[in-house]
């Protein structure tokens, strides 16, 4: 078992966002180690709404999380030679997990063919997908929960 | 820990694997306060490991920082909840979160051995984006405390599809480190049982 994936600190957060002509509209979670996930989403077309949750989770929701990090590999990676954030948007995602923290930025990617044709398409593609199998999970989480529908 | 011997005869012994800058660095998790995002993590110096630190993120800390802050410093709406310890309540029922979930389970075969429990109000069985199998969890609704109890009981630890699956509460009234637990006794040494035995 790889040094810190069982036990130890943990804690996850994601941004995406842009500033634009409907201000600045963003999603934001994080996993915070006292078991606390917040949860906002911040889109300004049309109406104002901004939606921000909290809830307690349970050390076995937090350790599949875990594990979904783990299992990505991501802590492996560098987010150097990854697209720089721009004014089309910034993706952020920073992880403290057992010893290592990791705090890496981006740009918005649109699709797999972005990945393809940067730099690091290897590194580029684990954050891409850990980042969508962890807005899935939050997604289901909160909306469970809450009963809203998160985007 | 060097101390295993010695905290199997503590009070609270299954504390020990939490980490001991939680209490009294003042980071503020009661209900109604909100606490300074990264406070946690990064602030304070507390750590008593420097972390290896990797990315881009670090280079722009206090202009992110600041920006951070103001983003998520504003009220976080939750359900009413008393805090402390044990099962929270979700809007329209109880969540379970089942683990240990085979990659080609369907959701008929969790329907099937879950659905003895009460009426599954809700089934989200989420699928990994890369290879499009499962990617290992499901999160189950039930209406009552009661048949979300006894699924728990019934069905964590069992196996399904060939793997054990553990079933345990998605969410939590309050934070599952308990605050004030691990603080030592003023007096002294919390247990007068012999430093080492080797």
């Amino acid at each position: 078992m790889a040094e810190g994936e069982d036990n130890g600190e943990f804690y996850l957060r994601y941004y995406v966002g842009h500033k634009g002509k409907f201000g600045h509209e963003f999603l934001e979670f994080e996993f915070r180690p006292d078991g606390k996930l917040r949860y906002a989403n911040n889109s300004n077309y049309k109406n104002d709404t901004m939606i921000r949750k909290e809830v307690f989770l349970t050390p076995a929701v937090l350790k599949e999380c875990r594990r979904i990090v783990s299992d990505s590999e991501i802590m492996k990676e560098d987010d150097n030679n990854w697209p720089e954030p721009d004014r089309v948007g910034r993706q952020e995602l920073e992880i403290v997990m057992g010893n290592e923290h990791i705090s890496f930025t981006t740009s918005k990617i649109g699709s797999l063919m972005d990945v393809q044709t940067s730099k690091d398409p290897e590194g580029l593609r684990i954050f891409y997908y850990l980042v969508q199998d962890l807005k899935c999970f939050v997604f289901s989480l909160i909306s469970l929960h809450f009963k809203i529908k998160p985007i | 820990m060097a101390h295993a011997e010695v905290e199997t005869v503590d009070f609270e012994p299954d504390d020990d694997d939490l980490m001991d800058e939680d209490v009294g660095d003042g980071s503020p998790s009661r209900a109604g306060t909100i606490p300074r995002l990264k406070s946690a993590i990064t602030g304070g110096g507390s750590s008593s490991t420097p972390k290896k630190t990797k990315g881009r993120g670090f280079r722009d800390e206090a202009a992110a920082e600041a920006d951070r802050s103001a983003r998520m410093s504003a009220r976080f709406d939750s359900l009413d909840s008393e805090g402390g310890p044990g099962p929270e309540r979700s809007i329209e029922g109880w969540i379970v979160l089942v683990t240990g979930v085979h990659e080609e389970a369907q959701e008929d075969d969790l329907q099937n051995a879950f659905g003895e429990f009460g009426e599954i109000k809700n089934l989200h069985l989420n699928l990994d984006r890369r290879t499009g199998f499962v990617k290992g969890y499901a999160l189950i609704e039930f209406e009552n405390f009661e048949e979300a109890q006894k699924t728990i009981s019934e069905m964590d630890g069992t196996e399904l599809l060939t793997q054990t699956i553990t079933v345990d509460w998605a969410f939590s009234k309050g934070s599952f480190k308990r605050r004030n637990i691990r603080r030592r006794s003023p007096r002294g040494p919390r247990s007068r049982s012999p430093r080492r035995r080797f």
